[in-house]
């Protein structure tokens, strides 16, 4: 009965249909146990899933291929030989894996400073140096791919160096979840609580993925009182400020205000330019600054798109055998800066703006003067400059017929209250985000 | 009892990487070739239809696999509901190519399923090969944490094959099936049948069965006869 799961997955092809076929039963391993045929599934949902679903039809078609019944036994498991433990020496125990996810890459050398960013790296630095006491819970939020994991992470990385005992725990808030359920299921909730709660320093990413998980939230925030309590260092990360993360529960949202929250903005093309030289010389791909250059005027929404066009162009040369030039790179890159190019539009940010500032877009291009429409009016003016290939007089134009020194003039006017102005500044950051992102 | 199953009975036999035809995709299969043999291997592969995307994720999978690697092949197209949760059931290991990804854009449970999984595969440092008929910024995604990962891999775009790429890819594949495909058989079938690839491959398919057969050599009057009733 050598081959007789090879024949029955055969038969089977032409039966059912190809996604479960690929999914759920050529995963399957098989072995034959003194007449029995054992299939391991690689996981419980994969067990449950046969079993309910096509276990009468496997079994069905192996009896009809050997033409005899064939004893079947359905299992989580695989057939590789289970690795022996490592020896060791009597009397001495075993070292104690410390399990705590972080990469290692992620340090603060390797963390490319700019306005945009030099907060939270300050505070990151504080927190790695006096964990639970500098700042406690610190909380960093922004828009995915400005560098919030690599800040956490790093802090992590850096109380290991100081503490290389510090029992430390970085996840994904996803698998916090996930390992949730999986005790509940298997009703060892003592030894989830245990695990989150024994730590000196726990690290949660992406902490907006709680939202509408009630009972996440409240494992969570009983984790989080009994860590707060004993000083113990919490760092998390969010895409938005809590308070604007819907279906979170109001004492958690108000817990995460205990500490300190600081937000990590879009970088500016000079820290693009310099994260995108950090990483190739990190890598060691010779990248021209003109084409560092290149890459951060066109690609402006996060550094994990920046990473993406750098490892693209890089990848083109080292097959083509060329050296990285602009030529090469704008080649390369064409489509992705053609969508770019293509998603902002002038009619784009007049109708982002309005809608921003919950305005009616002939408002917002109409000639009144009411303060309430002229400055989101001149934002838009100075967006379309700053996000657009369009000269003055064409961006007049499609304000209703504008000069171009009306044009100049919101530009210079925007650019000066965004340094004297915090909120105006935030809703130009906000705007830039949506438009970019 | 423990061999794995058969690749010829798990994806199309054609679906090689040494039996792509790589016409203007040169970079894109020395990309994947390099990813299964351990190179940077978090690639995204876009294309429109028919050009090329499946046979290369299916090639690198079987590529890794012939290599007692592990691998797994998955098209979020054929997947059954609720997708979420059986994009939850993947393992996160080896080499995973992940084709259609544009199936999932708007169903929120099963972006935030991949976003997961690419997370897990991240932390298993496993590799993974996306493909999809659009750029990332372009899929329509919701879930921008998502946009933002599959952006940060090495893009490929696929280009369609012209004729003269087209006509490279039968000889190549008639080749391996010994069978000879002269210039005035293929004019005479381009002029009369559709000419995307998957057409093309199951035409070959039906003339290399038939010729077997019939034991004859594959000439005009041969298709004529053969597709007289279509």
């Amino acid at each position: 009965m050598s081959d007789l799961w090879q024949r029955c997955l055969a038969r089977l092809e032409g039966e059912i249909e190809p996604g479960v076929l690929h999914t759920w039963l050529q995963p399957l391993q098989a072995r034959d146990d003194d007449g029995t045929l054992r299939l391991f599934a690689p996981n419980t949902y994969t067990l449950e899933f046969v079993r309910n679903g096509y276990l009468a039809r496997i079994e069905g078609t192996l009896s009809a291929l050997a033409g005899r019944p064939v004893p079947l036994r359905l299992e989580v498991g695989s057939i590789s030989p289970v690795p022996k433990p490592l020896a060791t020496s009597p009397g001495v125990p075993p070292p104690v894996a410390q399990q705590h996810n972080l990469d290692p890459h992620y340090t603060f050398d390797n963390f490319v400073e700019g306005k945009s960013n030099q907060l939270g790296k300050a505070a990151a630095m504080q927190v790695a140096h006096n964990p639970g006491r500098a700042y406690n819970p610190l909380l960093l939020y922004g828009g995915t791919g400005l560098g919030k994991t690599h800040l956490m992470q790093a802090a992590g990385n850096l109380m290991l160096k100081h503490n290389p005992s510090m029992k430390l725990l970085y996840v994904h808030s996803e698998r916090f979840t996930e390992m949730m359920i999986a005790a509940l299921r298997n009703k060892n909730m003592d030894d989830f609580k245990h695990r989150f709660r024994s730590v000196d320093a726990l690290l949660i990413d992406d902490i907006q993925f709680f939202a509408g998980k009630d009972a996440t939230q409240e494992e969570f925030f009983h984790t989080f009182n009994t860590l707060y309590e004993s000083r113990q260092q919490i760092i998390l990360t969010c895409d938005r400020y809590p308070k604007e993360v819907d279906n979170l529960e109001l004492r958690l949202k108000s817990r995460l205000g205990w500490g300190l929250s600081v937000a990590i903005e879009p970088p500016d093309f000079e820290t693009r330019a310099a994260i995108l030289l950090e990483k190739a010389q990190t890598r060691g791909i010779p990248l021209p600054s003109d084409v560092a250059l290149l890459l951060a005027r066109r690609i402006r929404s996060n550094v994990r798109e920046l990473e993406g066009a750098l490892n693209t162009v890089a990848a083109q040369a080292n097959l083509s055998g060329r050296g990285i030039t602009v030529e090469l790179a704008q080649e390369t890159l064409r489509d992705l800066f053609n969508v770019h190019a293509r998603a902002i539009t002038v009619q784009n940010i007049q109708k982002t703006v309005a809608d921003y500032y919950q305005l009616r877009l002939s408002d917002l291009l109409s000639q009144r003067r009411l303060r309430s429409l002229a400055r989101p009016r001149q934002i838009a003016m100075a967006l379309a400059k700053e996000l657009t290939e369009h000269s003055l007089p064409e961006i007049g134009e499609a304000f209703g017929g504008k000069d171009h020194t009306t044009v100049m003039h919101a530009c210079k006017k925007i650019r000066s209250l965004c340094d004297t102005d915090m909120r105006l500044r935030q809703d130009w950051d906000k705007l830039i985000r949506i438009l970019t992102g | 009892m423990n061999r794995q199953f058969p690749l010829d009975l798990r994806w199309p036999p054609h679906q090689r990487l040494d039996a792509f035809w790589p016409g203007a995709n040169v970079p894109a299969l020395q990309g994947v070739s390099d990813a299964v043999e351990g190179g940077d291997a978090w690639l995204y592969l876009q294309g429109g239809s028919g050009t090329g995307k499946s046979h290369l994720l299916i090639g690198a999978c079987r590529a890794a696999i012939e290599a007692n690697r592990p691998a797994r092949y998955v098209s979020l197209v054929e997947l059954p509901a609720p997708r979420a949760e059986t994009i939850a059931a993947i393992e996160a290991e080896g080499l995973l190519a992940i084709d259609d990804v544009q199936a999932i854009t708007g169903d929120r449970e099963a972006e935030r399923a991949l976003f997961d999984l690419y997370n897990r595969a991240k932390v298993a440092n496993a590799r993974v090969l996306f493909a999809a008929d659009a750029s990332p910024l372009d899929l329509g995604i919701g879930l921008p944490d998502l946009v933002s990962r599959l952006a940060m891999c090495t893009q490929y775009v696929l280009r369609p094959l012209d004729d003269a790429g087209r006509r490279a890819m039968l000889r190549l594949l008639a080749g391996r099936m010994g069978l000879r495909l002269d210039d005035d058989v293929l004019d005479w079938w381009f002029a009369r049948r559709p000419r995307d690839p998957a057409s093309l491959v199951a035409m070959l398919q039906q003339i290399d069965r038939a010729a077997l057969a019939a034991q004859r050599r594959v000439t005009i009057p041969f298709l004529r006869e053969l597709w007289q009733g279509d």
